[in-house]
């Protein structure tokens, strides 16, 4: 064995010896085992929604059609009818579990006003919620810098306290005693992360594509960023309490106060009042029709669908047609107010990963969310996803409603499906400004990390 | 101990702990700690208090428009109106800015409509970015996540370094008891704490003032004091008393940092998994589908010939000793659907109430939780003193709930008493009866409801400082053995 070699074994002996080191080492092992094992049972609960989405509606339409005669208008059938608009789960989506808490991607959908029924929520215990999530993103994003700091803040300090710091230097240079003290750091670090990964990647049931690349890419390089910064202050000349207060107050500042705080500068940068008024506007719309003549609904029902103009409806007489398109002036009553609802989530989400940047722990923390579809952006994707396929019910349906079509005329096995939102889009386009600040960050800690070491280990 | 002899003793303690402090005072890093938790403190304050006051005057605003709406109403059919609904917005509680509790992760507007429970929808939450993993930055979170760390970055050193330079030996043989020593460092760290939390607290005070005139917003206060007091009080026993423990003040300072990491970091998350994975939750859509088929089971009252209805005419025509529900002296329409909005709400009752059954056992294990991690329990009592705790939330679902409930049937007895059978849908009320009906008030949960219902919060709050305070009686006994029996 090499120098090199004996030195870098002597070194993770002195490390693993260590009863802190160890039960920390196994405090991770464990709690990644259990979050890989959670990240399992997350994907098999998502699979289960969607199966209980599709079957519900199966379910549903047997007891219609059972239990109303075959000559039915479906128009009246149909306000009972929810059609499932199940996104089919990611399996990345458990890493990085983000939003996933609050939000629904297996909606059902009835062919009434849409902006009614697109904002319900994932059946969370606020309790729960507010407590955090216990996910492999949070472990490897925001416990294992903790490890990092706790084996790296005395890399030199210790020695020098110790009064080892004169004796190590005979056997070898300063700066390759240094170099070799951070790569079994470095070893011991990546054996614990990689165990974890391994983990989640065994029992969530990943595949290797280029998300779940851009996902460990990004760990890893935030890894090295705590590995640079932890060399750029513990190679100074401060003692290792010292060390350790910087280190951990930086860890508190970049994990915990700098996102809490930027958190609450974008809800008072950007209020969304739009949530309330399409809610109001919505409504309003859609029962005002009562009190209209037909003719004035099918009016502007007609300016979103000219290609039905020709149909007319009776002014005295209930038609289904009608009712749908009073439905539909409910939706066509808060487009702008529903436009300026996604524009000002955008708004925030931009505004969010612009400033992320120079927080290496939360520019990794949003790019993962992205990569792993569980942030805003997946959310309102996923919500014109289901705009369009309310659409193409409506293009489905009026023709009936217009015919006045029996129950029994209907195809059901024709009916328009649920297309999912494309997950491929901008996920991989987020990921590279994220890696791009996290290397530049972990460069500049280098920098400052071997400059400083120069001097102090003189 | 007489009087007499008590007096130096305070002295002594007093000597000590300023000592201590001329110390703290000359270590940067408590200082720049200080002054960091005392300016966010007095950010998440002003920050927390204009987001709330936003918030709370949008919903005002969409409040009073949707009640005049309501009162407004052209002539209309009372079924028409039991479809139109009521839309219900969460009123924050005072205190909202203090401690945002869970409300984030409630929803803020609810829609109250016949036959249907709906979802309450917009919580902040599904507003916010992934960044607010740690939540907003509000006044309570400073002092139960930040201030902990800076009590640590005084108090760590506070008797190890005495061992360390030698010192420790010295004040006790120039007659400083243990116990002396001891309360003076653990009075000059909680000097420390004091003065970050001072101005917060004051400022909250100021800022919170005006909408409190009320006594019982000041027991709340009050209260609210007390548990951070405790919470705090514990944080600098235990700091004191692992300082007394370790030979060296690097030591010291990690067992204290990996505490925090344990008790305000990783517990809570690891408590709320447990939770889940204890008492997992139904989704979203397979709730509804379990609604929609227990509802199936007991029949719809938009379709007449359902066989529960059906029973219920024979009950009525033999009750009014008719032949035909056209000769009832009641509206037959009106009566089925007040019938069914009874049938369905209880249906719907049900599985609301599971639910929340289900929620208060998860909570159940959070609150137990709070003997591993005291900052979970004064988080608990913290939320629920500031009325932003489940509790509220849950209160304010049930309230909608039950004004939905009150709202619809008031509605069907107009249909079934105002409205003629004959011809019934063509057929409308005048406007002056929407002016009528009441609005929706939330009431808040009481404090003592609030106390009482968080028995174990408040005995592992007791317990975090019983047990520091333990140790440091049996450490008194040792403080100048540590260290010397064994080298380490």
């Amino acid at each position: 064995m090499s120098a090199w070699g004996r030195l870098l074994a002597l070194d993770l002996r002195r490390l693993t010896r260590s009863a802190g080191t160890a039960a920390a080492i196994l405090l991770l092992l464990a709690l990644g085992i259990y979050g890989a094992w959670r990240a399992g049972q997350n994907v098999e609960a998502a699979r289960s929604s969607l199966a209980a989405a599709e079957a519900a509606y199966d379910d549903q339409l047997d007891y219609l059609l059972s239990v109303y005669p075959p000559t039915t208008e479906v128009g009246e059938v149909l306000y009972y009818v929810a059609f499932p608009a199940p996104q089919p789960p990611l399996p990345v989506s458990s890493l990085a579990s983000g939003r996933a808490a609050v939000e629904t991607e297996s909606l059902r959908i009835r062919l009434l006003s849409l902006e009614g029924q697109l904002y319900e929520h994932e059946t969370v215990n606020p309790r729960l919620a507010a407590a955090g999530s216990l996910d492999l993103a949070f472990l490897l994003v925001a416990l294992l810098p903790l490890f990092i700091i706790a084996v790296c803040y005395d890399l030199v300090s210790g020695e020098r306290e110790g009064g080892t710091w004169n004796l190590v230097r005979l056997f070898a240079p300063p700066r390759r005693l240094l170099a070799a003290k951070l790569a079994s750091r470095a070893v011991l670090v990546g054996a614990v992360a990689s165990a974890v990964v391994a983990a989640a990647w065994l029992m969530a049931g990943i595949g290797f594509d280029g998300r779940a690349g851009w996902i460990f890419a990004l760990i890893a390089l935030h890894t090295v960023f705590w590995f640079t910064l932890c060399l750029a202050v513990a190679s100074g000349h401060r003692s290792s309490t010292a060390n350790a207060m910087i280190l951990a107050g930086i860890w508190v500042l970049l994990t915990i106060l700098a996102p809490a705080a930027l958190s609450l500068g974008n809800a008072v940068l950007h209020p969304v009042p739009e949530a309330l008024e399409l809610t109001v506007q919505q409504r309003q719309g859609y029962h005002e029709a009562w009190d209209l003549p037909p003719s004035e609904t099918m009016e502007s029902f007609y300016r979103d669908y000219p290609e039905w103009s020709d149909e007319t409806v009776p002014e005295d007489v209930f038609t289904w047609s009608w009712y749908y398109a009073m439905n539909h002036r409910g939706d066509q009553a808060a487009r702008d107010a529903s436009r300026a609802y996604r524009d000002a989530l955008r708004q925030r989400d931009t505004w969010a990963r612009r400033w992320s940047l120079f927080l290496p722990p939360l520019a990794a923390q949003l790019a993962l969310d992205r990569l792993a579809r569980t942030d805003i952006a997946a959310q309102l994707d996923y919500q014109e996803a289901v705009r369009r396929f309310h659409e193409r019910l409506q293009d489905h349906f009026f023709p009936h409603f217009f015919a006045a079509t029996p129950l029994s005329a209907i195809a059901w096995g024709d009916v328009p499906t649920f297309e999912p939102a494309a997950p491929g889009d901008g996920a991989t386009r987020a990921a590279v400004p994220a890696a791009i600040a996290l290397f530049l960050a972990s460069g500049l800690a280098l920098a400052v990390g071997t400059r400083r070491a120069a001097t102090a280990t003189r | 101990m007489t009087m007499r002899n008590s007096l130096p003793g305070l002295r002594n303690t007093l000597l000590i702990a300023r000592r201590q402090l001329g110390a703290i005072r000359q270590d940067g890093y408590a200082a720049f700690g200080l002054a960091l938790v005392i300016a966010l403190g007095l950010i998440a304050v002003l920050g927390a208090r204009h987001h709330e006051a936003n918030e709370a005057e949008q919903r005002a605003r969409y409040q009073d428009m949707v009640d005049r709406q309501w009162r407004e109403q052209p002539e209309r059919h009372p079924h028409r109106v039991i479809h139109y609904g009521f839309l219900v917005f969460r009123e924050q509680a005072p205190l909202e800015f203090f401690d945002s509790g869970v409300s984030d992760y409630a929803g803020t507007s609810l829609f109250l409509e016949g036959h249907r429970q709906n979802t309450a929808n917009f919580g902040e939450a599904r507003h916010s970015t992934g960044m607010s993993r740690f939540g907003r930055l509000t006044p309570a979170s400073v002092l139960a996540l930040l201030l902990p760390l800076l009590v640590v970055v005084a108090g760590f050193a506070a008797v190890s370094s005495e061992r360390e330079g030698g010192t420790l030996g010295f004040l006790l043989t120039q007659g400083a008891t243990p116990a002396q020593i001891l309360a003076g460092k653990v009075l000059a760290t909680g000097a420390v704490g004091v003065l970050a939390s001072v101005p917060v607290a004051l400022a909250v005070v100021v800022i919170a003032e005006p909408e409190l005139g009320s006594p019982a917003s000041g027991a709340r206060l009050g209260a609210l004091a007390a548990i951070y007091g405790i919470y705090l009080t514990g944080w600098v026993l235990l700091t004191v008393l692992v300082s007394a423990l370790r030979t060296s003040s690097r030591s010291a300072l990690g067992q204290l940092l990996a505490l925090w990491v344990v008790i305000c970091v990783a517990t809570p998350r690891i408590a709320a998994s447990i939770a889940e994975t204890l008492y997992p939750l139904p989704s979203r859509a397979e709730l509804t589908a379990q609604v929609e088929q227990a509802l199936n089971q007991v029949g719809d009252s938009h379709r007449p010939e359902d066989p529960f209805f059906l029973a219920l005419r024979d009950e009525y025509l033999e009750r009014y000793q008719v032949e035909d529900v056209e000769d009832l002296p009641v509206n037959w329409r009106g009566v089925v659907s007040r019938e069914a909005e009874a049938v369905t709400t209880r249906v719907l009752e049900d599985h609301r109430q599971e639910l929340a059954e289900e929620h208060s056992r998860q909570n159940r294990v959070m609150a137990w939780s709070g003997f591993l991690s005291p900052y979970l329990a004064a988080r608990d009592l913290s939320m629920g003193l500031a009325g932003s705790g489940p509790e509220a939330t849950e209160a304010f679902l049930a309230q909608a709930e039950a004004h939905r409930y009150a709202i619809i049937q008031r509605l069907n007895e107009l249909h079934i008493h105002e409205i003629r059978m004959e011809n019934d849908r063509a057929q409308r009320l005048p406007r002056e009866h929407w002016g009528e009906f009441p609005v929706f008030q939330t009431e808040q949960p009481h404090l003592g409801t609030v106390l009482a219902n968080r028995p174990a919060s408040l005995a592992a709050l007791l317990l975090w400082i019983g047990v520091p305070m333990t140790g440091l009686g049996w450490v008194r006994r040792r403080l100048a053995r540590i260290g010397r029996d064994r080298p380490s």
